[in-house]
């Protein structure tokens, strides 16, 4: 071989290299929803989502190691079968049976969400889990020893390897792959969506209620993701000392307003409302309908109706409930991909 | 091809040693160096030396104060040369520890060689920090300054004992990034003289501190009441402490 030829040996062997890392971007992992879901909030900026970081933050979401003692993982309180909440508690058990003071919401659609927590007190979806691991009454992890552990694991160096290109493991890699995790969680297979997309009928109950849905919850439970990530207060009676948004804003007029949560996978996620009051949707129905307590700061649009509330006839809250029954979706609730 | 070939190793050459000339001429000026800033901590008006694990009295109070934690953050420093352009330092997070050896110390790398006559500092941590999400270095959570439960920053914390605290001991946690009660506050110093970076010379801003300014305010705070969230009482404590950081001297 002359000098030549190996040179454009060389060149080629550049360019074929070249060409092998474009294509392994091609097969990088993209975030999937249907063309009517709005741009998500979550940009990846600095944490590009690749199949690996996606795969690493699976086995830690289902890590007991993220827990001071390795008894709880983030499943113990968010369980895919639950659409990613509780498994139907009231207050989730932390470490040393501990419990705290909200219920456990879903993970539904996480890249959509400016902010986190009841009372949005977390404002990225990157440091979501921090507020988990580190809580005492939850995971009561110190976050060194998290990677002490992480680091002596026979797993988990190779794994945070594939996934940032090198095996060192620090926090902000933790939460990057928690992030790519819960990002990938997308519920857009539920009848509704199946609907709007021209692939199923609603029943006349379910329309009727969708009509019902469109008047006297849409604003607030916007569709399709059925929230507008707004804080408000719904009128709900003894709200326990619990300020919700006030206590971030320190802000009076927000005291007893809550992050309006999203409807989907609604029929598997009970007990309802930030502090889990209502067992079951026609509870949550008898409020809007006439159980409404009016704050300083209710929504109007709650008090518009009538005083006590909405005044659903026993058909309308029958055909509301259809309706809410349509965001189930099984196909979210059983994806292989999402449980490791 | 064969042309091609030479030409790309022709080109290659020439840019290599335009490059590398390019180098030798950088070495006629004075060159990039290291300027360090000095923290000196003193407790209240007679100036005492400040350490942790020693006893000191409320400036207002008198009551007992023994410190075991004292850290804040300082960022986004800026250098103004004598032409009156400003070298802005990248990724200027740095977090005062004074349980560390040189904790009270920054060290700010690779500062462009030439003369500079004033300095400016943001004390606490910038607002997009605060909600750009999983951060690292200085600004990793993991160093136990950010608010799992209220995104932010600790700016400020100072956790210590007091025979006088009904618990025992105090813990004052200050931050909070939002509109009214924003705590982060940027400052200009003139250095007076002129800080000359060129290579291993020595060029240090002694700065300093005075940690019982904390307890300074007119609302007159006691170590009996801790505080650990945003609010009021955060934005107030840490602004009468950082307004009383000075600027004492430079080394050169
Ligand atoms: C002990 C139970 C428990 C564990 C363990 C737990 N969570 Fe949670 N999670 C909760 C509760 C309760 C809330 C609501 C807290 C609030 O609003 O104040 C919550 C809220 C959330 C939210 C916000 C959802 C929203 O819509 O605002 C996310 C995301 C989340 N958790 C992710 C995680 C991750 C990731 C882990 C593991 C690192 C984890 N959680 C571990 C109980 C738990
Ligand atoms: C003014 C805005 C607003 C309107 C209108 C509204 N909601 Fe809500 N909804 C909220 C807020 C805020 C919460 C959370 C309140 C809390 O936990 O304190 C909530 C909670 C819920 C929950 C519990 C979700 C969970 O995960 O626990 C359900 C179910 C619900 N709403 C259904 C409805 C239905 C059905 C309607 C119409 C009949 C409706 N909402 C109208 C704001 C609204």
């Amino acid at each position: 071989m002359s000098f030549y030829n190996f040179r454009l040996f060389f060149y080629s062997l550049l360019l074929a290299g070249w060409f092998i890392s474009c294509q392994e971007k091609e097969q990088s992992f993209v975030l999937e929803y249907p063309d009517y879901f709005p741009k998500p909030v979550y940009g990846f900026d600095n944490n590009p989502l690749t199949r690996e970081g996606f795969i690493l933050g699976r086995e830690l979401f289902f890590d007991p190691i993220l827990s001071a003692d390795n008894s709880i993982s983030c499943e113990t309180c968010h369980a895919q079968a639950h659409s990613f909440a509780d498994h139907n508690l009231t207050f989730s058990t932390g470490i040393n049976n501990q419990t705290g003071l909200r219920n456990s919401p879903a993970i539904i659609n996480a890249a959509w969400q400016p902010s986190f927590m009841w009372d949005g007190g977390v404002n990225h979806i990157e440091v979501m889990p921090f507020a988990p691991i580190t809580n005492p009454i939850e995971m009561a992890e110190d976050f060194n020893n998290l990677i002490r552990e992480l680091n002596e694991h026979p797993r988990y160096p190779q794994m945070f390897r594939e996934a940032f290109g090198n095996p060192e493991i620090n926090s902000q890699k933790i939460l990057y792959a928690l992030a790519q995790y819960m990002s990938v969680l997308v519920s857009k297979d539920s009848k509704y969506d199946k609907v709007r997309t021209g692939n199923a009928d609603f029943t006349e109950d379910e329309g009727a209620g969708y009509t019902l849905f469109k008047n006297y919850c849409a604003q607030c439970h916007v569709e399709p993701l059925f929230s507008d990530f707004s804080y408000r207060n719904n009128g709900l009676a003894d709200v326990n000392g619990d300020t919700g948004r006030g206590r971030i804003t320190l802000d009076p007029e927000d005291n007893f307003t809550f992050k309006v949560p999203t409807l989907r996978n609604i029929s598997l996620t009970y007990p309802y409302m930030h502090d889990g009051r209502f067992r079951n949707l026609r509870q949550v129905l008898d409020h809007y309908s006439e159980g409404i307590t009016a704050h300083h700061n209710t929504d109007p649009s709650i008090l518009k109706s009538g005083k006590n509330g909405m005044n659903f006839s026993e058909t309308e809250k029958q055909e509301l409930e259809s309706f809410l029954r349509t965001l189930t979706d099984y196909t979210f609730i059983s994806n292989p991909h999402f449980s490791n | 091809m064969k042309y091609f070939q030479i030409l790309i190793l022709v080109f290659l050459a020439l840019t290599l040693t335009l490059s590398s000339c390019k180098k030798d001429d950088t070495t006629e000026g004075p060159e990039a160096g290291t300027v360090v800033l000095d923290f000196d901590h003193v407790f209240g008006p007679d100036q005492l030396e400040f350490s942790l694990n020693k006893e000191f009295t409320h400036p207002l109070l008198g009551e007992k104060m023994n410190f075991n934690i004292f850290q804040y953050y300082v960022s986004n420093v800026r250098l103004k040369k004598t032409d009156g352009s400003w070298y802005t330092v990248p990724e200027s997070y740095y977090l005062l520890d004074l349980s560390k050896t040189d904790g009270n110390k920054i060290e700010i790398d690779n500062v462009p060689g030439g003369e500079y006559t004033d300095v400016e500092l943001l004390y606490g941590v910038d607002s997009t920090r605060n909600v750009s999400g999983a951060q690292t270095g200085a600004l990793d959570p993991a160093n136990g300054m950010f608010w799992s439960w209220n995104s932010g920053y600790i700016m400020v914390k100072a956790e210590g004992t007091s025979p006088n605290s009904a618990t025992g001991t105090f813990t004052f946690h200050l931050g909070g990034f939002k509109g009214e009660f924003r705590v982060p506050k940027s400052f200009t110093y003139s250095l007076n003289d002129k800080l000359v970076v060129d290579g291993d010379r020595e060029a240090e801003i002694h700065m300093i501190s005075n940690v019982a300014r904390l307890w300074h305010s007119a609302d007159k705070l006691s170590v009996k009441s801790s505080h650990t969230m945003p609010g009021q009482i955060a934005k107030t404590m840490s602004g009468t402490f950082y307004d009383a950081i000075k600027f004492d001297h430079i080394h050169n």
